[in-house]
């Protein structure tokens, strides 16, 4: 893994962009932190594989979109990238995919994201 | 200056519903067979009767054996009540839940059911409401029937000392759309719905069931939380107090302490299950907090005294619990005892200030 110093963080290059197609996502190792990097639809995320609640895996969870609140007994799906979520795969809390907060707690519970850039043939991470 | 109001006070028929043979029509006199002068054969009823607790069974009683007399069964009689409960205890308000009613959710007809109820709110009024002007009543509905249920809500609304809805249990959980007629008729009245054990459970088909069936009157009567639990939970997770923030639900002899594993438990899994219920947009346990009330009757009577403080603590006291008596049943509180070591501020929260706020205008 190459790295190199950036005004944003260490550059770490974390995986060749032909090994994270879209839809996937490459639990890697970044200085010591086990960190889960997505590529939904060519955007790219980075999150600390670590749930806030209870210290699962987190990015073991799967990605999806949300249920909007809504009226009673009504449902709105929505996956558009706002809503998109992954889910602790403990005790199923939904934690935004671009920001790393809770759905229910957002100010109290976060996931650490961290930037993701596709640069020429390398998948970088700033840390 | 009110200083004490009682939730949960039980005016009882001393002849069953021969008692509301003057506020009936001659139809339905004849439709439930009351008034034709006793029963006419051995071995069957030939007239209706109210269901109550006829398979678990008190056999010291179920009421206080001093309150009545020889010639009076207790809670039967409005003005010795007032004397023997109101003036002996200071007590300033009670509101009134009919004793003899709490199981008519369990009636397979829901006609006959608000038919009884409409009768027992005339009765009310006049044999109770008319006599002491401390007494409130809960006007009483058949839940069997939303439609019927909002007509009679209508009907009595404003008569002059209503101050809530007593709402019999039945066999359909109270968070299903079944019931929101009722409640918007309620919150639009501004009328806190009371519920309590219909003295029915587990013996009537449309009565509300329990994991499995108790053999003992102490197993029977020590489980009853179970069904207030089971409701609480479904007026939640339904988001009912979302689609009526003004609802007030009032849990009368329901108990308490277990409303603070059912918060944090509810907060817990709400995180991880929130999508199943997205109606549900803040912590549950909010909602609780906000729109249900519980009285205080059977207090609870911890091993360790320090634990009384520690649970009403827990349970949010200051906002949730009403004082209560249950008077004239068995297992009735006396407020000196149950109140005795509380902080004043608390006590005044709980003996008045949290029903005012509830009641409104109408207490």
């Amino acid at each position: 893994m190459a790295t190199a110093s950036s005004p944003t963080g260490r550059r770490h290059v974390v995986a060749r962009a032909a090994d994270l197609p879209d839809g996937s996502v490459e639990i890697v190792e970044v200085a010591g932190r086990s960190i889960g990097v997505y590529n939904v639809d060519g955007r790219l995320y980075g999150l600390r594989n670590v749930c806030p609640h209870h210290g699962a895996p987190l990015c073991r969870g799967p990605v999806s979109g949300t249920m909007l609140p809504s009226d009673p007994q009504e449902y709105r799906y929505s996956e558009t990238e706002e809503h998109l979520i992954v889910r602790c795969p403990w005790h199923g809390y939904e934690f935004r995919l671009d920001d790393g907060r809770s759905l229910v707690a957002p100010d109290r519970m976060r996931a650490k994201t961290y930037r993701v850039e596709r640069e020429g043939d390398e998948i970088v991470l700033y840390l | 200056m009110t200083q004490l109001i009682d939730c949960d006070v039980h005016p009882n028929f001393s002849n069953g519903l021969q008692d509301l043979m003057p506020y009936m029509t001659e139809t339905w006199r004849k439709r439930l067979g009351i008034g034709q002068g006793g029963l006419t054969g051995n071995f069957a009823a030939s007239s209706f009767v109210l269901p109550l607790d006829y398979l678990y069974i008190n056999t010291a009683g179920a009421y206080r054996s001093d309150a009545g007399t020889a010639d009076m069964a207790p809670g039967t009689d409005a003005a010795f009540t007032a004397e023997h409960l109101l003036d002996t205890h200071g007590i300033d308000r009670a509101i009134l839940i009919a004793g003899h009613l709490l199981g008519i959710g369990a009636m397979p007809d829901a006609t006959v059911a608000s038919t009884i109820a409409s009768a027992y709110n005339e009765w009310m009024c006049e044999r109770w409401l008319q006599v002491d002007d401390r007494y409130r009543g809960a006007l009483a509905i058949a839940p069997q029937d939303p439609e019927l249920a909002v007509k009679e809500i209508h009907r009595m609304a404003d008569r002059p000392g209503i101050a809530g809805i007593f709402m019999p249990l039945h066999d359909i959980l109270m968070g299903e759309k079944h019931y929101h007629p009722i409640y918007e008729a309620a919150a639009h009245h501004g009328l806190p719905i009371s519920m309590h054990p219909s003295g029915t459970e587990n013996v009537f088909a449309r009565a509300p069931r329990m994991a499995g069936a108790p053999t003992y009157y102490l197993e029977w009567h020590t489980a009853l939380s179970q069904i207030h639990q089971s409701n609480v939970l479904s007026l939640l997770c339904h988001g009912v107090f979302e689609r009526f923030p003004n609802l007030k639900i009032v849990i009368a002899e329901g108990g308490f302490a277990w409303i603070a594993e059912i918060m944090w438990k509810l907060d817990r899994d709400w995180q991880g299950l929130r999508d199943e219920v997205p109606w549900i947009k803040r912590p549950p346990s909010e909602y609780l907090l906000e729109s249900i009330r519980f009285t205080t009757q059977p207090f609870v009577e911890p091993h360790k005294k320090e634990h009384v403080l520690q649970l009403l603590d827990m349970v949010h006291a200051e906002r949730t619990l009403l004082f209560s008596s249950d008077y004239p049943h068995w297992d009735f509180d006396d407020p000196k005892r149950v109140l005795s070591g509380l902080p004043p501020d608390l006590r005044q929260r709980i003996c008045v200030d949290n029903a005012r706020e509830i009641y409104g205008d109408r207490i």
